[in-house]
């Protein structure tokens, strides 16, 4: 558990892309899990964190996917399971 | 089809660009209105085809699917499935696309066609997706999809009249029958096969280093990010004062030539008076704030249109999480620094029903532009009009700026609270799309502008119009006798001399206390009501009308009083369509009377301690 807890969306170095190995849909609720699939959050497709939290707080996350950059926050991240790009 | 006028429906995801196609399709022939029942705009407009036939086009809410999220989605899907009221099915639907984002925004495309509509896709911003490195194929696409592709650059109005000849073709060719309901389809497949159909339109892909990147590492960067964007608001605070002091100006002097004239032209009887001293002076006091009300609205048009916003929604979220609201509320929040309304109505947008809540009961302590004619009034007359150690600080705006900032951190404390006790509620969360940068467009912005500047007249025509003249005949009648002060001997002034009691422990005076009781229909009606009563005092004494409102209260006023003053109008719910617009949001009295109960208490207090500490150090 704790080896996989350093794989996740959360934790990974900002600017450097990834794929998405797995995303636990029952750490959040449905919709924010379908709003997940609207920006493009899958298994299997590459994101790059970009820009984590201000000077209040860890919070958020900004990341791009595609051509897209979307906001989500750090509870979400850490229910996606990420792995380096081969 | 009927032989009606077709009606055309534009949807597409947010950031799509679709406002500015409609706006490029209807031009400024657009209405604003509600639907029934519910407070989410509906903006209408007006087009025609080639051959000059007209239709109606309607801009529904931007949404990334017809599941919907929060309320004003709730209105896109309930329209095209025809099952808003008082609003038939469209005809057709135009489905907007953002070109260099077709991977995301073609899962809600295909979920649209689903519903066998009429139909043409708008492959929007292709300038745009074509500097970012992308070569699309619309034919393939269209192929694809079955239905017209049309590109278009809504900003530069290109491909404006293929599209609507699409449009004609895709209702004049479609097999009129079975009307689809959406099936339930499973959404990571529907992604899937979008994805397999982007790849398919997209020719080539070149990665180009964009700018953009580089603006976003600075703009959001936790430090120098929010030093830009303090800096932003405080640009934005000062220009609000130093700006529109010309055109103001210019607004007074022409209200004051059309009161001479009519004092010049008409014989002394009633209806002059009710003219000069009721509409005129009252009206007029508030609609020279209108250089000031377009220079705040112009800053938040400008930061939205270019993709700004968002990132201050990110840079904020982390405060607001603290407090439990999300980064979403940032942007309701500063619209209603413009005015409540329309922030109140922008909370529809927060999916979690406590942060929405939350967010309505504080976005009145955002300091909206009926405040600034008070503010404006009593820092010119009370605040000296100096700058800060030869810095080009001017102190008026400092205090003003005071002003706006007592209003937020009120707003934090009381939303901390109220997350803690009657909105209590697990952590909101915060999903956004990041758009991107984009240079504004003077034409849409002008729209935006003119349609808060009518709102704002219109106000000044209706509301504050009226009760002005109501309160010009309260201070009217009855006629004091000879030797005696008509305000305080006419029926305002004595409503006034018994609400006096209860405010004069706060330093409140007479003036005071007759303007608080109109400017319940709304704020800036404290300073039409002021110069009204000032009108009526001055009578025929021409050197007393040549002064000006703030001239005339310098005298009045102590400076302990006019800091008080001040300190009520941060906090104090006095604004008709604010509560009216929280009774429609929350459904029902419950949370309006909580908020106007908060507020009057906070304003009290608010008043209170800054006259007693004023008088304290000697300024009473």
């Amino acid at each position: 558990m704790t080896a996989l807890l350093e794989n996740v969306l959360d934790r990974a170095p900002l600017g450097v892309m990834v794929r998405i190995a797995r995303i636990d849909w029952t750490a959040m609720s449905e919709d924010e899990g379908r709003r997940l699939r609207e920006f493009g959050l899958m298994e299997g497709c590459e994101v790059t964190p970009l820009h984590r939290g201000s000077i209040f707080s860890r919070d958020p996350l900004a990341l791009t996917v595609g051509r897209m950059k979307v906001i989500i926050r750090a509870r979400q991240a850490a229910a996606i399971e990420i792995e380096p790009l081969a | 089809m009927t032989g009606a006028i077709p009606s055309i429906a534009l949807v597409g995801n947010p950031n799509a660009g679709k406002s500015s196609l409609f706006n490029a399709l209807t031009g400024a022939r657009q209405k604003i209105a509600n639907y029934p029942g519910v407070t989410v705009e509906r903006k209408a407009g007006h087009a025609s085809f080639a051959d000059g036939r007209p239709i109606s086009l309607i801009d529904l809410p931007g949404t990334y699917s017809l599941t919907p999220a929060s309320l004003d989605e709730a209105v896109t899907r309930d329209v095209v499935l025809g099952r808003q009221d008082g609003e038939k099915r469209p005809d057709a639907l135009i489905v907007v696309l953002d070109a260099a984002n077709l991977d995301n925004h073609l899962s809600f495309a295909l979920e649209l066609l689903a519903l066998n509509l009429p139909t043409v896709v708008a492959l929007n911003m292709v300038d745009l997706a074509t500097r970012d490195g992308l070569t699309l194929d619309a034919e393939r696409l269209s192929k694809e999809l079955g239905v017209p592709v049309v590109p278009t650059v809504a900003v530069r109005k290109r491909g404006m009249a293929e599209l609507l000849a699409a449009v004609d073709g895709a209702i004049r060719s479609h097999a009129a029958g079975e009307v689809a309901v959406p099936a339930k389809a499973n959404d990571a497949s529907l992604h899937q096969r979008a994805r397999t159909i982007a790849r398919t339109a997209i020719l080539s892909e070149t990665p180009v280093r964009r700018w953009t990147q580089r603006v976003d590492n600075i703009v959001l960067h936790p430090i120098a990010g929010m030093i830009i964007l303090l800096a932003l608001m405080f640009v934005m605070f000062q220009a609000v004062y130093a700006a529109a002091e010309a055109p103001a100006d210019f607004l007074e002097g022409g209200i004051g030539v059309v009161q001479q004239w009519v004092v010049a032209t008409f014989p002394d009887n009633f209806l002059r008076g009710l003219v000069v001293e009721g509409l005129l002076a009252g009206v007029g006091a508030v609609v020279v704030f209108l250089p000031q009300i377009l220079i705040l609205f112009l800053f938040i048009l400008l930061l939205e249109a270019s993709g700004y916003m968002t990132r201050a929604a990110f840079l904020m979220d982390g405060l607001m999480g603290k407090v439990g609201l999300s980064g979403r509320g940032f942007i309701p929040l500063l619209s209603s620094f413009a005015c409540a309304v329309p922030g109140i109505m922008a909370t529809r947008a927060i999916p979690d029903e406590k942060d929405r809540l939350t967010t309505i009961l504080i976005a009145p302590l955002m300091t909206c532009s009926a405040r600034l004619p008070v503010y404006a009034l009593i820092i010119a007359a009370f605040i000296p009009n100096t700058t800060i150690g030869g810095s080009p600080v001017g102190l008026q705006g400092l205090v003003l700026f005071g002003l706006y900032l007592s209003g937020i951190v009120g707003a934090l404390v009381v939303a901390y609270i109220l997350r803690r006790t009657v909105a209590k509620g697990a952590g909101a969360g915060f999903m956004m799309e990041m758009p991107r940068y984009q240079m504004p467009r003077l034409r849409d912005i002008a729209i935006g502008l003119w349609q808060r500047a009518w709102i704002f007249l219109r106000r000044a025509g209706t509301i504050i119009a009226m009760t002005t003249v109501i309160l010009w005949l309260l201070l009217t009648f009855p006629q004091a006798p000879e030797g005696e002060s008509q305000v305080e001997y006419s029926v305002a002034g004595r409503i006034a001399s018994g609400l006096e009691v209860v405010v004069k422990p706060i330093g409140f005076n007479h003036d005071i206390a007759l303007a608080l009781i109109p400017a319940m229909a709304a704020r800036e009606v404290a300073v039409s009501a002021m110069a009204t009563a000032n009108a009526i005092d001055a009578g025929d004494d021409e050197e007393a009308m040549a002064q000006s409102l703030g001239e005339r209260l310098q005298g009045k006023w102590s400076l302990a009083t006019a800091l008080a003053f001040l300190a009520w109008f941060v906090f104090a719910p006095q604004c008709i369509s604010t509560i009216a617009i929280t009774r429609r949001e929350t459904n029902g009295w419950k949370w309006p009377m909580f908020m106007v109960g908060y507020l009057f208490l906070l304003a009290y207090a608010a008043a209170g301690i800054t006259y007693w500490t004023a008088v304290a150090f000697g300024l009473g």
